[in-house]
């Protein structure tokens, strides 16, 4: 039996199971469990579970999204920079639709969206590509493949232009999080370079629809 | 004058040329005989313990031989393991009085104890520490002669070399056949349901490939071992498997609850009657104490200032330590289904993540020296 050595390994045992931390698993009672969440509890209760990370809280304000994002704006290490960028973006993104919402006449009040969290994860909905490409090579030649991409792909790359595109494309005066909730609020409404950036991926995978056989998974 | 009744286990292979020579064998014939002997005895005054002193074995601590079914014919008679269980009994009993403890109620750890006092022993290795087992511990299962006085082997799988193995198997097989056409004779009579009652899985496990050997007194390999669990699973994904339950469950281990591993320490009452608890936590080198008061105001200080001036930064691995304190602490305060759920959240597990070493030809732990072609 050929014994795979695994370079990713981690300091718990593989028996270890992760922990939950959302508080409203806990509080469903036992009649409204569904069989496969009572097998799972069972399970849980014989087997050891990791620590919860830092970054992890059972708090309201805890969302694995946002925290994915600051991880990935992080440079060096430096979490308390990239989490204070972000709060500013928030910040920022509620000052400006707050005063839209003031502007605007009565019959547009109900339509502007002023929590930032929702517009920050429609912004970033509507930045997931929907299909991808993929190196493939056949015949010595490597042809662009559509291939299907898993939500995970699809959200780091939607963080990845965000994030790519608030550092490249912006004046040098502009600081990061001005330039950040500006690109956010035009995602939020399906304008700004982000979203135009999918639109290419888009186009580029119907035009080589044609190569699509070449995938074989 | 020590008076001992000592009962020590040592190898089985030198035993049989001891066992060949006893009865009215001096003592100290018999210690010139084992030369494994470190232990001098003092004059023994009483003939029983001569006689158990006579009859000396040595034994080396582990036994577990790697070959179970090649260990050749019996070893170990019936009528000697028989008389070894004698012999520990009555040992047992002797050490019990010698400790001035009750006979009845001497465990198996009393008598680790009790010979880890009268003969301390300052070696390191395990195996050549004194003992003393029962001696079906010691002595490793062996089976019984497989053929009769006409050299006819007993059982009918015999020649297959693994013959409890196969006719564990064969056994399995005929038991889901069985199922099976339980299950047909139910569709005949138009009382097949789909919802029959189900064996409960969930908090047991699979016997491991070693106690399965232990069971059958015989050594099998990886690939056995996997066609064996495969055909448990299959016999346990028919619908009316319960109708085996037994046979299966005698082949599972029951897992433990791991909540009840949590010790959880009692309430301790300050002078003015308030409850308070304490809890401490670690996380890679940063260490914390805390001390829990109840019905208390909220507020929370760190060696003596606010939290919230000594933490400006919520990340922290202090701020980790201090988690698991706090969670600890809390322990003697709540419930057994809230501290089943802190576990759950992962509140009480001591995080094991520490700095990875730099290893030697690369820069740091994964870094790599840059590569050059030439």
């Amino acid at each position: 039996m050929i014994r795979v050595l695994l370079v990713r390994w981690s300091r718990y045992n593989p028996y270890y199971l992760e922990p939950e931390p959302r508080k409203e698993v806990y509080h469903i009672p036992e009649t409204e469990l569904t069989p496969e969440q009572k097998e799972e509890r069972e399970l849980k209760s014989v087997r050891p579970i990791k620590a919860a990370t830092n970054s992890v809280t059972s708090s309201v304000f805890n969302d694995p999204v946002l925290s994915k994002f600051v991880n990935m704006m992080m440079k060096d290490g430096d979490k308390i920079i990239a989490k204070g960028i972000i709060t500013q973006t928030l910040e920022n993104m509620k000052r400006k639709q707050v005063e839209k919402y003031h502007k605007a006449p009565e019959v547009k009040k109900a339509e502007i969206e002023c929590n930032p969290y929702v517009i920050f994860h429609q912004a970033l909905e509507n930045c997931k590509p929907v299909i991808g490409l993929a190196s493939i090579q056949k015949g010595g030649k490597f042809y662009q493949v559509p291939i299907p991409l898993t939500d995970n792909r699809r959200r780091f790359l939607a963080m990845k232009w965000m994030i790519t595109e608030c550092r490249d494309n912006k004046h040098r005066r502009t600081l990061m999080y001005e330039k950040l909730s500006q690109e956010l609020l035009a995602a939020f409404s399906k304008e700004g370079n982000v979203v135009k950036r999918k639109h290419e991926l888009h186009k580029m995978a119907e035009s080589n629809r044609a190569y699509a056989h070449y995938r074989w998974w | 004058m020590l008076l001992l009744s000592t009962y020590f286990l040592f190898s089985p292979e030198r035993r049989t040329a001891n066992m060949a020579a006893s009865g009215g064998r001096t003592v100290g014939s018999f210690l010139w005989k084992c030369g494994n002997c470190c232990f001098n005895f003092n004059t023994v005054s009483s003939n029983l313990t001569r006689q158990v002193l006579s009859r000396q074995l040595c034994v080396s601590a582990v036994l577990h031989r790697k070959n179970l079914a090649a260990a050749g014919p019996e070893k170990f008679s019936e009528e000697f393991i028989k008389k070894q269980v004698e012999e520990f009994n009555i040992g047992k009993r002797h050490l019990a009085n010698m400790m001035g403890e009750d006979p009845e109620t001497f465990t198996q750890g009393d008598i680790n104890r009790s010979i880890a006092y009268l003969f301390p022993s300052g070696l390191f290795d395990k195996k050549a520490k004194p003992l003393m087992k029962h001696p079906d511990e010691v002595f490793p299962k062996q089976r019984a002669v497989q053929w009769g006085a006409d050299g006819r082997p007993f059982h009918f799988l015999f020649y297959t070399g693994k013959q409890s193995y196969y006719s564990l198997m064969h056994d399995t097989f005929t038991k889901a056949l069985a199922v099976e056409k339980h299950q047909d004779r139910l569709r005949g009579k138009d009382l097949f349901t789909q919802d029959a009652k189900q064996i409960s899985l969930v908090g047991s496990r699979w016997l491991l490939k070693e106690e399965l050997e232990e069971l059958l007194v015989e050594t099998i390999s990886e690939h056995d071992y996997a066609r064996f669990i495969q055909l448990m699973e299959r016999l346990l994904s028919l619908p009316y498997c319960s109708v085996e339950e037994d046979f299966v469950q005698r082949y599972r281990r029951q897992l433990e609850i791991q909540s009840s591993k949590q010790q959880v320490q009692p309430l301790q009452y300050d002078q003015h009657g308030v409850a308070y608890s304490t809890g401490d936590g670690r996380r890679k080198t940063a260490m914390g104490t805390v001390l829990l008061r109840d019905s208390g105001s909220g507020s929370i200080s760190i060696n003596g200032t606010n939290y919230v001036h000594y933490f400006p930064v919520l990340q922290d691995r202090q701020a980790g330590a201090l988690r698991l304190a706090i969670s600890r602490a809390m322990l003697s305060f709540l419930s057994e289904g809230q501290v089943e759920t802190m576990r759950q959240a992962g509140l009480l597990t001591p995080d094991p993540r520490i700095k990875e070493r730099k290893k030697p030809g690369q820069e740091g732990a994964r870094r790599k020296f840059t590569w050059k072609k030439r």
